[in-house]
């Protein structure tokens, strides 16, 4: 029981550090895909290729002034950030990042905890995630932070069902919540990837996803040209650093959850070992997330609810249902 | 351990919930009650019912979200609420009393007999499949009336919230727009 | 001509490529087939494809458009105005000014000032010349109303300063004696152009 509770610790705090120091490195990689993509060079002058630009950025974020504007409410301006980040990183424990491996003879499992509800955890907990915007937002005092958490209230609002009626699907063939069994259910190869079988569902969670971590087409949040940085507004410094590691931490969450649900997870694939294989899927993800930043234009709040709730909530339902009378007969 | 985390969780969430009641900031009531709501599901996870836990945690956050929207549109979220209410020493008395009976009526049996499990766990059953199976062999009856009451209250509220839902305000000409707020007024 | 004339001046009618836009929608039914359209032809991808395609082509055939600006400078037009030179003749190595002070006369911003005086062989000769390139607007017509090509527009576009007024003396703008070989005639502002050669006619007797 002690080796248990010290072997999550340990685990907690490896995937604090690996994964925020990610989301920093995230940064750099978001910045040298979006300049090769329109043939710039991006950052190239702090260190080789510019890859010293994170630790440039971050003691820039550590030492700008930290202000709290007046007027606003002080300790839920504070604790915003904070949400964000750590709902983030409460997401990721119930996702297994890993293949289990050997280590000084000690079998472990790269999961911090092996929840039998893994993807209702985690959806939950990135659901709670947008409290940080929304608190932000309303804290401030500031106009544009008041458009940018109504946008957030509107963005979740629309989204969710989707992203949860979307997974219904692959959760009903696979007979479980548990994000491990449905890796196991994918074992069997290529072939055996759920994406084969519910394209549909991956089409709607990986547009949900996008809307749940506020990526391009759907970055209303924080729309620079619109409501100039939206619930982000009035935060500078390490604060707003936070802000920007919980979005990069729930990037890579849906990175791993398009990966485990729908593209065989952690089973290696072919000569290529398990680990390595959701590694490079994972980082698919990322890139299609930076690729879509490059090409697509944002659209409306408005449009977002219409797609939604009149385009992908409907479908999201037929896909269940077809999915239900296939599983019956 | 358990036990501590038992009392945290509950005077946590007493706090929380006396802050919501009290606070005269829309902002910090609010977030003192999605505080609570999430640190309840807290309770259903010391309890190993993981599916209630995060069932509750999904359900309060998207409700309490909706309840942040009208909040942001009722009130000045950074200020306070001039509230209009006296104190009511009957309705104080009432309330009080309600509650300490509600605690009583349902923590009596439990004091006289202990827990009695009518489902014994049920071996290698996961929390969701547990869940699942009492809901629809015992508890299906009450469960699809909660559905059809469900499904009556979201009828009624589409009904009423799309009544005017075929003519646009901003979309109209100004004459259209003069005598609709005419037929309005009248 | 009236204003209505002035204003419309059919600007770019002749550039502009007008797209063939489908009309808006108006009912459900035609949104509802437009958004199908859209979905299955999938016009979403061809924007995906032009951003991967423009990513290869920069990355592995050299199409990057990024200049690091203080290493790499672009190439700039024969005719741009920078900052001053002062040529020498070729062969005896003596600066081409003969003092006529045209410069100073024809200069609108009043930034050249050049003093000369007889030198002992009763040749005219520059004792004195600066220009301000504070003053200075580059505007060209030193260079343009010098007869003996030897004030011309170089090539260094960096003109920033500490001081409000920063001086350039005659030495500074010479060509140096041990470059006169790299001294190349300036084919901008002011010089003859290059066919000069087969334009010229010969001048009349009678003049």
């Amino acid at each position: 029981m002690d080796g248990y509770i010290v072997g999550t610790i340990i685990k907690a705090i490896l995937v604090l550090a690996i994964i925020s120091a990610l989301a920093g490195f995230g940064t750099y990689i978001e910045r040298k895909i979006l300049a090769f993509m329109q043939r710039r060079l991006g950052p190239m002058h702090v260190g080789p290729y510019g890859l010293l630009q994170l630790a440039a950025d971050g003691i820039k974020l550590f030492t700008k002034e930290d202000f709290i504007p007046s007027g606003a409410n002080k300790f839920i301006f504070m604790l915003a950030p904070v949400i964000t980040a750590a709902t983030a990183f409460i997401a990721l424990a119930a996702v297994p990042l890993l293949p289990e491996f050997n280590l000084f003879g000690i079998e472990v499992r790269p999961i911090i905890s092996d929840l039998n509800i893994g993807i209702l955890f985690v959806l939950g907990m990135m659901a709670a995630g947008l409290y940080g915007p929304l608190l932000a937002g309303m804290s401030q005092r500031n106009k544009w932070g008041l458009l940018g958490s109504a946008r957030t209230a509107i963005q979740f609002l629309s989204y969710e069902v989707v992203t949860g009626l979307s997974l219904l699907a692959p959760i009903m063939i696979v007979g479980s919540l548990s994000l491990i069994d449905f890796n196991n259910y994918q074992s069997g190869g290529i072939t055996h990837w759920l994406i084969w079988q519910q394209p549909l569902a991956f089409i709607l969670f990986i547009i949900a996803g996008f809307a749940e971590t506020n990526r391009t087409p759907f970055d209303l949040l924080e729309h620079e040209a619109e409501i100039v940085a939206g619930y982000a507004t009035e935060y500078s410094g390490m604060r707003w650093g936070m802000f920007f590691i919980g979005e990069y931490a729930n990037m890579i969450t849906i990175g791993f959850l398009a990966a485990l649900i729908f593209f065989g997870g952690f089973n290696s694939w072919g000569f290529i070992p398990g680990g390595l294989a959701i590694i490079l899927k994972v980082s698919f993800f990322f890139f299609l997330m930076l690729w879509v930043r490059a090409s697509w234009p944002h659209i409306r709040p408005d449009q977002l609810m219409w797609l939604c709730w009149k385009v992908l909530m409907p479908l999201a339902v037929i896909n269940v249902t077809l999915t239900g009378l296939w599983m019956m007969i | 351990m358990e036990t501590f985390a038992f009392y945290f969780l509950a005077i946590s969430i007493t706090i929380l919930f006396t802050i919501t009641v009290w606070s005269k900031n829309i902002l910090n009531a609010m977030t003192a009650l999605a505080a609570g709501m999430i640190l309840i599901s807290g309770l259903f996870f010391i309890l190993r019912a993981d599916f209630l836990g995060v069932v509750q945690l999904i359900v309060y956050v998207g409700a309490v979200m909706a309840l942040y929207a009208f909040g942001m549109m009722f009130f000045d979220a950074t200020g306070t609420v001039k509230e209009k209410n006296r104190p009511n020493f009957t309705v104080l008395l009432l309330g009080v009393l309600t509650a300490v009976l509600l605690v009583g009526i349902f923590t009596a049996p439990t004091l006289i007999n202990g827990v009695p499990s009518f489902y014994p766990e049920m071996a290698g059953a996961t929390n969701p499949q547990a869940v699942g199976l009492v809901l629809f062999t015992k508890y299906l009856v009450p469960f699809e009336v909660a559905a059809i009451m469900l499904l009556v209250a979201m009828i009624a509220g589409i009904i009423l919230a799309g009544k005017k839902m075929d003519n646009s305000i901003s979309r109209m000409s100004e004459e259209e727009l003069k005598a609709q707020l005419e037929k309005d007024s009248k | 001509m009236s204003m209505e004339e002035f204003k419309d001046r059919n600007v770019g009618v002749q550039n502009y490529r007008m797209l063939d836009l489908e009309p808006n929608p108006e009912t459900g039914m035609d949104k509802f087939k437009q958004v199908v359209k859209r979905s299955v032809k999938l016009e979403l991808f061809t924007g995906l494809k032009v951003t991967f395609r423009e990513m290869f082509n920069a990355l592995f055939r050299g199409e990057m458009h990024t200049t690091k600006y203080p290493f790499e400078k672009l190439p700039i037009s024969p005719r741009y105005r920078a900052i001053h030179e002062m040529k020498r003749l070729l062969e005896s190595g003596h600066y081409r000014c003969i003092g006529c002070g045209l410069c100073e006369k024809i200069c609108i911003a009043n930034c050249i000032r050049m003093d000369t005086r007889y030198d002992e062989n009763q040749r005219k000769e520059v004792s004195e010349y600066t220009i301000n390139f504070g003053r200075c607007i580059f505007c060209g017509y030193c260079a343009e109303v010098c007869p003996e090509l030897a004030i011309v527009h170089g090539g260094r576009y960096e003109t920033a300063s500490e001081q409000r007024a920063s001086y350039s003396t005659f030495e500074d703008m010479l060509t140096p004696l041990d470059q006169l070989a790299q001294q190349s005639e300036y084919p901008g502002f002011g010089a003859v152009s290059a066919d000069a050669d087969e334009k010229i006619k010969k001048t009349p007797l009678a003049y």
